[in-house]
């Protein structure tokens, strides 16, 4: 700042906008810095161009990246994305779950599921969203639906990662129709494919073992839940 | 029409052709697996996130545009996001010395193969006239997803320092790409 090497002769908010694009970019941002870019350059078709542009001017660095034989995934990215042969789900987790749902202590945390507000409401926004949130629980989610792509994201937006060892895992529950799990996931925002969803599907977060659960019932606990309600 | 092989495969992936997604795998899964164990730095992490870069290419490949850039450059900004949310996400920034000693093994040798490449030459140019230490800092951040906080340290300046750093070194870049 007080380096004479870096001067430049104006500093306005349009470098402000500039700057928040390419460090987003270069990756250096924090996590909740990195959150925030991301929804603006949806809702901002300017701050998404400028994100572009940067993805662009830094595209030759990517040559630095080595090509490292993958291992075979391809089978588990298509079991991912296409569906596997039905496996014996047991009614585990629907029955904890619809005990949790009709419980009194669960209106509560169900009452913390509220409308997400996106301050402008492009058309192109999801449609579906959700917060996960429960009493005396730090973790939150924000879970979107978008139906033209029939998927469905989900964003970590308080609370930590799970410890080393476990895993979060991710559970649609719609109707009286037995969960459906979406998989485990690690990382601070997840995207899932999803057929259709309707206004009322409940999202929920259990605590598994590193690998997810088995037996198609939780092993640990349902951490936090939401309700899918219309934007 | 195009000279990107890997756009025609996308656009095919874009209409749920399989077939193209499983060639899209086979071409570009080693460098995309390549640039997940750089910036993750663990193989067991990499192989979990490849899985989730192949499922976001699926769901997203319908909004790749080749007229904007080269498939590769689209694909590698889907892994980089993701593994830098991955490790953005960790409770503390776990760098451990194993973490910096396997990164420097599987480093390769980024001048070289920039130059290899003629497209690339505007930027090494436009790196090149930032001061030295802050050229090497905005590598670091790309090519290994490091933090404002691990730059700080490895370049022994103030994490505010290094963040100034970085923001004005990435604006005169960008004057002298689009000087």
């Amino acid at each position: 700042m007080s380096d004479p090497r870096d001067q430049r002769p104006e500093d306005g908010p349009q470098d402000e906008a500039e700057s928040i694009a390419a460090e987003y970019v270069l990756g250096s941002l924090p996590l909740t810095d990195r959150i925030a870019a991301e929804n603006l350059a949806k809702t901002n078709p300017g701050f998404a161009a400028r994100i572009a542009a940067w993805e662009q001017h830094l595209a030759p660095l990517n040559d630095g990246y080595a090509e490292v034989p993958a291992p075979k995934l391809l089978a588990q990215i298509e079991a991912r994305l296409f569906g596997v042969p039905a496996t014996n789900r047991g009614p585990g987790l629907f029955t904890r779950l619809r005990g949790f749902l009709a419980g009194g202590a669960v209106a509560a945390g169900l009452a913390v599921a509220v409308f997400l507000a996106l301050p402008s409401p492009e058309p192109a926004a999801p449609p579906l969203t959700a917060i996960l949130a429960a009493d005396a629980q730090a973790l939150t989610f924000a879970a979107a639906y978008d139906p033209a792509i029939a998927a469905l994201t989900l964003t970590r937006t308080g609370g930590p990662a799970a410890e080393p060892g476990r895993t979060y895992e991710l559970w649609v529950i719609e109707g009286t129709a037995a969960p459906v799990s979406l998989g485990v996931f690690d990382g601070a925002n997840v995207t899932r494919p999803l057929a259709t969803l309707s206004s009322g599907a409940v999202l929920a977060v259990s605590l598994e073992p590193t690998g997810g659960s088995t037996t198609g019932a939780p092993t640990g606990p349902v951490l936090v839940t939401g309700v899918f309600t219309l934007l | 029409m195009t000279d990107d092989p890997l756009a025609i495969l996308l656009s095919r992936v874009a209409s749920h052709d399989r077939a193209a997604f499983r060639g899209l795998y086979a071409a570009a899964s080693a460098k995309l697996f390549g640039t997940l164990l750089r910036i993750l730095g663990n193989r067991a992490e990499a192989e979990d996130a490849l899985q989730e870069v192949f499922t976001r290419v699926w769901l997203r490949a319908g909004r790749f545009d080749a007229e904007r850039g080269r498939a590769m450059t689209w694909l590698i900004a889907i892994a980089r996001n993701h593994a830098i949310d991955r490790i953005r996400a960790r409770p503390e920034q776990a760098a451990s010395d194993d973490e910096t000693e396997f990164l420097a093994d599987t480093r390769p040798g980024v001048e070289a193969g920039l130059i290899a490449r003629g497209e690339a030459l505007r930027v090494i140019h436009c790196l090149n006239t930032l001061e030295p230490d802050r050229a090497e800092a905005v590598r670091g951040a790309y090519l290994g997803g490091l933090s404002y906080q691990a730059l700080a340290e490895r370049h022994d300046v103030p994490l505010n320092t290094m963040r100034t750093w970085l923001r004005r070194s990435l604006l005169k870049l960008k004057d002298c790409l689009e000087a």
